[in-house]
This record gives structure tokens, C-alpha cells and sequence, in this order.
């Protein structure tokens, strides 16, 4: 059942987009270049250390999808749809809702997906855009080596655009406070293990979204003020609990949680680039600054990789540590990578009797009943 | 007292009265537009034909795509928590349940009457009812003789399309080809099945094999359906109404 003791700092995530946008304005005007970025694998730590500022560019709102279908075929992922649609739509870029795309001097994109590659192709037609490559084969012995070259190009392509140097103090300053964010997700989440978690999930998935925006310092102010209010505040949860596993949901997607947690289920935990992904593990604060952020971001388990257990691992072990009844298999339409490993997933959590849902859907509302009488029959099948 | 299990289904809406656990009657309606009408319809209808009266009525429980719209029922559950019930009421050897409807069609495993796992087409008409329905109309026949001209039917022609729309325009070449009209019949009936079984064999049968919904009237299906999977199905008395049946049951 929902428990209404309202969280003041939640609304402060919401309320601090607007003046970001300010910001980001004025900075822009005061020479500050502004990068754009769509992936995890992008580490922030180079950009900010390069004095540049950033923004996350992945859509989750459907209504720049027409807009992208004049260029993209219709059966490619919502997600590189509404992206690309965001930038080009200029209708898009001068309304309140996403100003952002509009102000990007250099998109940073990388090698992850066919569709995102070919995508950037075009969109580099409009925002100059820098592809980093990614050994996909992460395992490999001379992985590591071949995306710390990457990301040395990335530092060149960084210094160039904004005439400063990235010196080892700068990254240093910058690997320190991304972690204590890092920390502060976890200390979160950490909540959410217990029997009646003080947090929903769409109240989660709605701060991770914020972290896409917000510059890194408000962000961590902002979790401060949340992890603090929550200690106070008793606040009480509970339901069937969820573990949601697949798919980014990039801002103004929160379709399927919202039914899930209509319908009477608890969200405990997100497998997921809008989850767990975005900052579980730490970058090593003792090594040579480059070498540990590449260690770091070449953990995370995305499902461009090859071979993927670690994600399959992961898995099983977030369900275990937050005592997950089922998990929901989220997935994009046309997302190939999330869709095929499913299947592994499936027999994995099999094996560890835990029951799966899965969902494989785009932005629009067409099918939202349908969702509903699924996630609904799920629930009633842990109750 | 008696129960009432409303399944406002997208095609049809079933109604069955439960009386000391058993069955009392039951209706069987077309929806239209308005769930909550049919609903009401199928209620007094129900009434009627078991002949009982309106203030014996317990509770009300709704189930099936319009569910949430039946006002007047005293609670909701999803159709595949129902069939699973409805089935298992009927028919207790069954453990894979087939469900194809006018818009979806599923497969739930159940264990000692509980659902452990489902599978939903629901996105799409292709392997449901209204696939049937409309490539019926290609060919210029009812769904009744769909399924009997289908079973003559020596050599079944190839519907590659999963699509509907696009099966309608494939009937449509066919028939230029001079392909018979049973082999089209035979080859729809198969299309149906291939997309179905691909569901069933994903979640791994349990026998036995119960099929339900609209589309296990037809013989025709049923009969393809049993040369997919190599078993045999068990059919409800009426197999339209295991939805509504659960729901009653599951007050």
C-alpha cells in the first residue's frame, strides 16, 4: 500500500530543472561549452574535468517520434527515435519541455548498438558528434588497454573544443564527488532492502532521471536533503516486491512502473541504466586517475556486450539482497540486445525460482491495458 | 446466495451465476461499444435463464479486458487468474491452459489450481480470433465454415504472413492462383496454430492440455491444434464462459 507522507526533497529534484536551464544558459553565454551525451559508457568525470558542462540527450517521450520517423525507419528502438527526433525537431528544442537539446556544442555518443551507431551518423549532421568505440568483448585481455585509448581521444577531443587542459588534479576532484553520489545511490538503496522501503520505485526512477539534467553538485545536494528526510520521516511501503530489469527509461518514460505500482506492486530495485547501472560500483580513488575510470565504466553490464554473465550475476544477486518476489523484464520494441538476452535471463532466474514478467513495449499508451492485465495477473500469481 | 462471475471480454461478455458451487447458468453476449452495458446485459440475462432472483445475489467479481468498467461488481481480477480457476474447476487434469479470444490469445501452466506462469499475445490480432474473422471474410465464409471446409483439406496452402492485413491481401493472391478454397481455409487455421504453438512450447506443456475461449468452438482448429502439439485437448462443455466461471468461483 502507498504511504502519502510527503517528501519535500522529491519535489526539489522536479523544481530545480527550470533553473538548470537558466544556468546552463548563462553559462553558455559566459563561454562554458556544453557536451551531450547518451550512454553510461560516456564517463563524466573527462567532461566536467575538462570545465566543460553536460547533458544527458536520451528521449523518453513519444512525441518527437514523427518528427524522426522522416529520417529513422519506424522499427528501430523508441529510444534512438525520440532522441534524434529531439534534436532535429526544433519545434522541440524552443519549447520549456527540453530546451537542452538545443544548447549542445558536441555531442560525446559511443559504439554500443547498431541503432544508436547509425543514428549518429545523421545526427551528426546537425550537432557535430564525437563516437567513442568500445571493446565489446569486454573479457578480452587487451580490452581495458583499447578503451583507455578511447578515452584518451575523448580527453584530446574535450581539450581541443574547450581550450582547457584536463590535468590529473582536475580528474582526481571529479572521480572524488562522482563517487560520493555513487555512495549516496547506494545508501539509498540500501533503504529499499528493508521490509517496508521508506521509497517507491517511480519516486526513485524520478530522481535518476533528474541525475540526466542536474548539474552533479545540486544532484548530490539534492540526495543529501532526500536521504536525510527519509531518516526522519517514517514512511512505510509495501506490495508484491519488483525487481525491474532491462531498458533505460530516459525521462518522461515512467509508463510501466506507474502501472506496476498502480496496480499494487512495490518496485525494490532497477536493473537498469535508469538503476543500478548508473553507479554501482566505484572508480578506484588510489590508481592512476584515466586507468581506473576505464575499469570502473567497463564494468557496467550492458547488453551490447559479449559474453554478459556478469549481468546475468548481477541479477540474481540484486534479488537476493532485496528479497525480490518477481521480476519484471523490462524491454524497448526493437531493443535486439535486451530482447535476446532475456532468454538467458529467464533461465537463470528460473533455475533460482524466482518468476519472471516480461514486458516489451514503446512510449505510446496504445497497449496499456494490455500491461495492465499482465502486471496484474503477475500479482496475483506472488501474492 | 448466489455468485456472479462477469467476463467482459473484447468480442464477448459471459456471465455466470454460481449456486452452492454450482453451476446455476450462465449467458453469452456480444460486447458492442459499451463494457459496462454488456455487463449489465449479461447480468440480467444470467438472472433469467438460471431463473433466479436479484436479491439472492452475493457478490460480484469482474474479469476479462473491460473489467475495471463494471461498476456494479464488488471486486476485479485479471482473466488469467480466472481461467486458471474456471479450468481447474472443470476440467482438474488440466495444467496448460489455451486460451484464444477475439483479441489476445494465452497460455498459463497452472500447479494445483494456481497460475506459475503465462505467456500474452496481446499486441496484435495475428493468432487470435479476429485473425480468423477477418481472413474468413477474405475468402467470403462464416467462421463456422472456415473450420469445416478447412478439416477436407489435403494439401494446406502457406500463409506466410503473421500480420492480419497482410494474411487478408495473401488470401486475396491465392485465390488469383486458383489455390483451393480449402487449402486457404487449412493454411489460415495453420498459421494461427504455428504462432500459438510457438507459445505453448515456450513455456513447455504440462498435460493435460485445456483449450478455451471463442476460438476452441471451431473444429477446425482444434483438430490442427492436436496435430501441432501431439495431444489431446480437453474442451469444456462451453469454453467461452472458464473466465467468468473463476471469477465466480474466486469470490
Amino acid at each position: 500500500m502507498e504511504n502519502d507522507i510527503f517528501l519535500r526533497s522529491l519535489d526539489l529534484f522536479k523544481e530545480a530543472f527550470p533553473g538548470r536551464i537558466n544556468q546552463i544558459l548563462k553559462s553558455k553565454e559566459e563561454g562554458k561549452k556544453i557536451i551531450g551525451t547518451l550512454c553510461l559508457y560516456v564517463p563524466d568525470e573527462i567532461i566536467y574535468a575538462s570545465g566543460a558542462d553536460r547533458v544527458i540527450l536520451c528521449g523518453g517521450k513519444s512525441a518527437p517520434i514523427p518528427a524522426a520517423e522522416e529520417y529513422l525507419p519506424r522499427n528501430i528502438c523508441p529510444l534512438i527515435k525520440s532522441s534524434f527526433g529531439s534534436v532535429i525537431d526544433q519545434k522541440c528544442s524552443k519549447t520549456k519541455s527540453c530546451p537542452h537539446f538545443g544548447l549542445v556544442d558536441l555531442i560525446i555518443a559511443e559504439a554500443t548498438c547498431d541503432g544508436k551507431k547509425k543514428m549518429y551518423e545523421l545526427l551528426n549532421q546537425y550537432i557535430p558528434t564525437h563516437v567513442m568505440d568500445l571493446p565489446q568483448k569486454p573479457e578480452n585481455q587487451n580490452a581495458l588497454e583499447y578503451y583507455i585509448k578511447e578515452l584518451e581521444s575523448l580527453n584530446d577531443v574535450l581539450e581541443k573544443l574547450t581550450g582547457n587542459k584536463i590535468t590529473d588534479v582536475k580528474l582526481r576532484n571529479e572521480i572524488k564527488s562522482a563517487n560520493e553520489t555513487r555512495k549516496l545511490l547506494r545508501a539509498l538503496y540500501e533503504l529499499r532492502k528493508r521490509d517496508s522501503p521508506p521509497i517507491r520505485g517511480t519516486e526513485m526512477l524520478k530522481v535518476l532521471q533528474q541525475m540526466h539534467f542536474l548539474s552533479p553538485d545540486k544532484f548530490r545536494k539534492n540526495l543529501v536533503l532526500l536521504l536525510d528526510e527519509l531518516k526522519v520521516k517514517k514512511r512505510e511501503n509495501s506490495g508484491p516486491r519488483i525487481m525491474i530489469s532491462g531498458c533505460p527509461m530516459a525521462s518522461g518514460n515512467t509508463k510501466v512502473p506507474e502501472i506496476i505500482e498502480n496496480q499494487g506492486g512495490l518496485i525494490v530495485v532497477e536493473e537498469s541504466c535508469t538503476g543500478t547501472r548508473a553507479f554501482w560500483d566505484l572508480v578506484d580513488e588510489n590508481k592512476e586517475p584515466m586507468r581506473a575510470i576505464a575499469e570502473r565504466y567497463l564494468k557496467i553490464p550492458c547488453a551490447c556486450m559479449y559474453p554478459n554473465d556478469r549481468r546475468i550475476d548481477q541479477i540474481i544477486e540484486l534479488a537476493r539482497d532485496f528479497n525480490v518476489d518477481g521480476v519484471v523484464y523490462y524491454t524497448l520494441q526493437f531493443c535486439h540486445g535486451y530482447n535476446v538476452e532475456k532468454y538467458r535471463v529467464a533461465e537463470a532466474l528460473k533455475k533460482s525460482g524466482i518468476p519472471l514478467l516480461s514486458i516489451e513495449t514503446d512510449y505510446s499508451g496504445a497497449d496499456n491495458e494490455q500491461i495492465k492485465t499482465r502486471v496484474d495477473a503477475f500479482l496475483e500469481m506472488l501474492e | 446466495m448466489i455468485s456472479i462471475g462477469i467476463d467482459a471480454g473484447a468480442a464477448t461478455t459471459k456471465a455466470v451465476v454460481l449456486h452452492e458451487n454450482e453451476i446455476a447458468g450462465y449467458a453469452i453476449i456480444p460486447t458492442g461499444f459499451d463494457f459496462r452495458k454488456a455487463g449489465e446485459a449479461a447480468y440480467r440475462e444470467v438472472l433469467s435463464k438460471s431463473g433466479m432472483d436479484e436479491t439472492k445475489v452475493g457478490k460480484i467479481l469482474a474479469t476479462g479486458y473491460g473489467r475495471s468498467i463494471i461498476g456494479f461488481a464488488d471486486k476485479t481480477i485479471s482473466e488469467i487468474t480466472a481461467h486458471a480457476r474456471g479450468v481447474g474447476y472443470l476440467i482438474p487434469a488440466a495444467h496448460t491452459i489455451i486460451d484464444i479470444g477475439g483479441q489476445d490469445s494465452k497460455v498459463i501452466i497452472t500447479e494445483n489450481g494456481k497460475v506459475v506462469d503465462f505467456l500474452m499475445n496481446d499486441r496484435c490480432a495475428a493468432g487470435t480470433g479476429k485473425f480468423l474473422e477477418y481472413t474468413a471474410k477474405a475468402l467470403e465464409i462464416s467462421l463456422d465454415e472456415l473450420g469445416m471446409l478447412a478439416q477436407v483439406s489435403k494439401n494446406p496452402a502457406k500463409i506466410s504472413s503473421m500480420c492480419t492485413v497482410f494474411a487478408e491481401s495473401e488470401v486475396i493472391s491465392l485465390r488469383a492462383q486458383k489455390t483451393k478454397k480449402e487449402d486457404i481455409a487449412a493454411g489460415l487455421i495453420e498459421s494461427i496454430i504455428l504462432r500459438t504453438t510457438a507459445m505453448v512450447k515456450k513455456l513447455r506443456i504440462k498435460p493435460e492440455v485445456a483449450f478455451v475461449g471463442g476460438v476452441a468452438k471451431n473444429p477446425g482448429v482444434v483438430k490442427a491444434f492436436e496435430k501441432a502439439l501431439d495431444t489431446e485437448m480437453q474442451l469444456p462443455e462451453e469454453p467461452q464462459i472458464t473466465g467468468a466461471l473463476g471469477a465466480a468461483l474466486l469470490i
